[in-house]
């Protein structure tokens, strides 16, 4: 099954890297807006409407970016890292701070861990997020600590009540400007002194304990787990690693899980992607709103920011529960069955006769009828169509823009394999 | 551009051989969309999910423990403050229609709730609790119990966006609802989903998850559609002044309506589940709680007043739970950190009212976190057994125990 062909061109998406962005903060308008002013004051209204503009502008420019490049690999890995260190705008609510947040996580989204957990650690957006700036030597709170061992590095059950506390004191004393999410580390209100975690003694503070985490075999063992998780299937089994060294070798998981060994994420995602378990069609997943609306706008050649209705999309992003940042919860957005429900059909069926309206049809539009099923399958990358699916499209061969809301809508597409 | 999706560029072809199963027409949607109301006296359970980790010592308050005070000076509620309901226990002052169906023992309290070894974190905690199980599952509690009936996508509603792990099944889930009701096309569009969505043994189970979600759409919101645009049953018996019309319209108030209103048009559903976000209290607890508890309290006095106009609260019983407590001892931010064990609420005509489960003493805390004295999962006992109407094992593999907390 694993051709030449196919090594070559993922290798080509996988390296891809980004395009010259130049300075997006200036040609999107994303700046401080200052202190909150006043309630009763004139400038609140300004205020709030800049506020809400620059949000929307980076949402937009975000989900174009993952449309409209050729291969949008870090745009696709920054995504999953959104998810992953998942911090809110909702309580942060200052568009620069969680704009410097995602830049942060595109600048590392696959380059070296270690690195990444280091700069996270003193984000502005994330220890803001999880009350790192009310944690302090005499009053600890442990928000940001449990979560940075529980969902950023280590994973449930890999530390101690203990841990969580010894780390809550390494990472105390932070201070954050809210409007800028500026970061300072405050010694009036810093813990001094030795702390032990994972059973190990040291001076740790944010940056020292971030490293020594991400360097830990439950991290090793657990981000491989969570790029699994997303990029093939949430499914337990598939990430298990044997126990006898014969079947290991040939383990899926085995084999990303020994490529983390360098916390080097590009080589752990080309390990997945040329693994077995990635290409077994029995690990499929329910694509999340936003990979829906973007691999039909990349098919239909829509662009997120000049579209008729761009409100309209976040809106729809929102209804359907995936807004970019906007995650839930700290431990990210969901999966699989928790897309589909009554709910959700109906906002997706919607969506679809809107997105036909204003897409490009013409890879449809040229084929003749009878061909028709075929290239849809391979305009949307459906490995097959069922017989019900088939037979609802035989009505409608003639009306490229019916067949095409039918298509993205049906269980296939719905399901990645 | 060019379409590359997650997988496209290792496009499988993979052929495997078609099997076709039965097709369903949408008139036969429709049909099963009329199905005979839920007799009255059928039981109803409307679980309620409050988000983030309630401060059950601020929710159910030890005022009078000289303990609680000197581990929270700043955020011990005074005995003026609260609403005391015996053994130097009182409810949350914003709580006044809780204390009212507390007066009239329709409001069981279970004290100590949690399970061994409590896991702070909320999304194990929130997952053990949903699955009922203290190991990872896919499933949740009621999922299983949808599974022990016959299909039907009446049977559990969730009101939101996303399906709750609590009603996720393994091959059958509950049904989502979103508060605004559903409005799917109709026509020739409608025919043309209902096709995409017929069964098939080709679909792998998210693919059948997929098309019965579709499927589901039509026969839900055929039903569901008319009866929203209904007025809410009236609070008949409830005095405005301390009425959940005095809450103002919070999220949780209007998922209620939306309950309500279903159940008196006799839609055929055991199951219901409403939720609440916010109680991640780490800063800033006080005001911030009992407004979230003052909303908790007043949506459900008016709903169950609301059950009585309409002849049902015999059948309804509400539980209220949260992923844990916090801990004893306030931080420094005038908030309190993840905890423990913490109450459930149980409310209902046919519940034995008062306190079940003893409350863990601040003078034996563990680690500085109160004990759990109650197992989650025999409060979920009585309710399967009492309301879900199922044997416990069926739904809690090896699970048996039950609290007294329902009258025959």
């Amino acid at each position: 099954m694993l051709n030449q062909g196919f090594k070559v061109s993922a290798r080509q998406i996988l390296r891809a890297g980004l395009p010259d962005y130049g300075d997006i903060k200036t040609a999107i308008g994303i700046a401080d807006v200052g202190a909150q002013p006043k309630p009763d004051s004139d400038a609140l209204v300004p205020y709030n409407f800049s506020k809400r503009a620059q949000l929307r502008n980076m949402s937009l420019w975000w989900l174009d970016q993952m449309v409209v490049q050729e291969h949008p690999f870090v745009e696709r890995m920054t995504w999953f890292w959104h998810g992953h260190w998942a911090t809110s705008y909702s309580k942060v609510n200052e568009p620069v701070v969680m704009f410097d947040h995602i830049a942060r996580l595109r600048k590392h989204a696959i380059g070296d861990f270690s690195q990444m957990c280091e700069e996270m650690i003193l984000d502005g957006a994330l220890i803001y997020w999880l009350d790192g700036q009310l944690n302090t030597a005499s009053s600890p709170n442990e928000n940001l600590a449990r979560e940075l061992l529980e969902l950023f590095t280590l994973g449930v059950n890999h530390y101690s009540e203990n841990d969580v506390k010894e780390a809550a004191k390494a990472l105390s004393g932070m201070r954050v400007v809210k409007n800028s999410g500026l970061v300072t580390k405050e010694p009036r209100r810093s813990y001094f002194g030795t702390t032990t975690i994972l059973g190990v003694t040291g001076n740790f503070e944010s940056v020292t304990l971030a490293r020594f985490l991400s360097l830990t075999a439950a991290c090793q063992r657990f981000i491989p787990e969570r790029l699994m998780y997303r990029f093939i299937s949430p499914s337990a089994s598939m990430m298990d690693i044997p126990k006898k060294s014969a079947e290991r070798a040939k383990s899926s998981a085995f084999k990303i899980h020994q490529a983390f060994g360098t916390r080097q994420i590009l080589p752990t995602m080309e390990e997945l992607v040329f693994s077995d378990a990635f290409k077994d069609p029995v690990n499929a997943q329910v694509k999340s709103p936003v990979e829906w609306l973007v691999s039909v706008f990349r098919a239909l050649q829509i662009v997120p920011s000049t579209c008729s209705q761009p409100d309209l999309l976040l809106t729809l992003l929102d209804t359907l529960g995936q807004r970019p940042f906007f995650p839930p919860n700290v431990s990210g957005w969901p999966a699989d069955e928790a897309w589909l429900s009554v709910a959700s059909s109906q906002n997706l069926i919607r969506a679809a006769q809107i997105f036909v309206s204003e897409g490009d049809l013409s890879p449809l539009i040229i084929v003749p009828k009878r061909e028709r099923v075929d290239a849809l399958a391979d305009w949307l990358g459906v490995a097959e169509w069922s017989d019900r699916t088939r037979m609802a499209f035989e009505g409608a061969l003639g009306d490229a823009a019916r067949l095409t809301a039918l298509a993205i809508c049906s269980p296939e597409y719905l399901v990645s394999m | 551009m060019k379409n590359i999706s997650r997988r496209s560029f290792i496009k499988l072809t993979s052929a495997s051989a078609v099997a076709l199963a039965h097709s369903m027409s949408i008139h036969e949607f429709a049909e099963a969309a009329g199905q005979p109301p839920l007799p009255v006296g059928t039981p109803i359970l409307v679980i309620v999910t409050l988000n983030g980790g309630n401060d059950g010592l601020n929710t159910v308050v030890p005022y009078s423990d000289s303990i609680y005070k000197s581990l929270r000076p700043q955020l011990a509620y005074t005995e003026e403050q609260v609403l005391p309901i015996g053994d130097g226990l009182a409810l949350n002052g914003s709580m006044i229609g809780l204390k009212s169906l507390w007066d009239k023992n329709q409001l069981a309290i279970v004290r100590g709730v949690g399970y061994p070894n409590p896991d702070r974190s909320h999304f194990s905690s929130m997952a053990i609790w949903q699955s009922a199980s203290r190991t990872p599952i896919k499933t949740g509690w009621i999922g299983r119990w949808i599974e022990t009936q016959p299909e039907n996508p009446f049977l559990a509603i969730s009101l939101g966006t996303t399906l709750p792990a609590l009603f996720q099944g393994e091959k059958r889930s509950g049904t989502v609802l979103p508060l605004t009701g559903l409005t799917p096309p109709t026509g020739m569009l409608a025919s043309d989903y209902a096709k995409t969505s017929k069964k098939t043994r080709r679909d792998g189970q998210l693919s059948a998850s997929a098309a019965r979600s579709m499927r589901d759409l039509f026969t839900v919101a055929e039903t569901v559609a008319p009866i929203l645009k209904n007025p809410a049953p009236p609070a008949a018996d409830l005095p405005t002044v301390i009425g959940g019309n005095a809450g103002g319209e919070s999220n949780l108030s209007a998922q209620f309506e939306t309950v309500a209103k279903l159940i008196a048009a006799g839609v055929p559903t055991r199951v219901w589940s409403v939720s609440l976000g916010g109680f991640d209290t780490h800063a800033n607890e006080l005001s911030a709680q009992s407004l979230l508890l003052g909303t908790v309290s007043n949506s459900i006095s008016k709903f169950m007043s609301q059950m009585r106009t309409i002849g049902r609260s015999r059948d309804v019983t509400i539980m209220v739970y949260s992923e844990f407590g916090r801990r004893v001892r306030a931080n420094a931010s005038n908030g309190t950190d993840h905890g423990t064990s913490g109450p459930v609420f149980i409310i209902g005509e046919r519940v034995v009212g008062g306190f079940h489960g003893e409350q863990p003493p601040l003078n034996a805390l563990r680690d500085g976190d109160l004990a759990v004295t109650t197992d989650f999962r025999s409060v979920y006992g009585s309710v399967i057994e009492s309301v879900l109407r199922t044997p416990v094992d069926r739904v809690i593999n090896g699970w048996n125990d039950r609290l007294a907390m329902f009258t025959a």
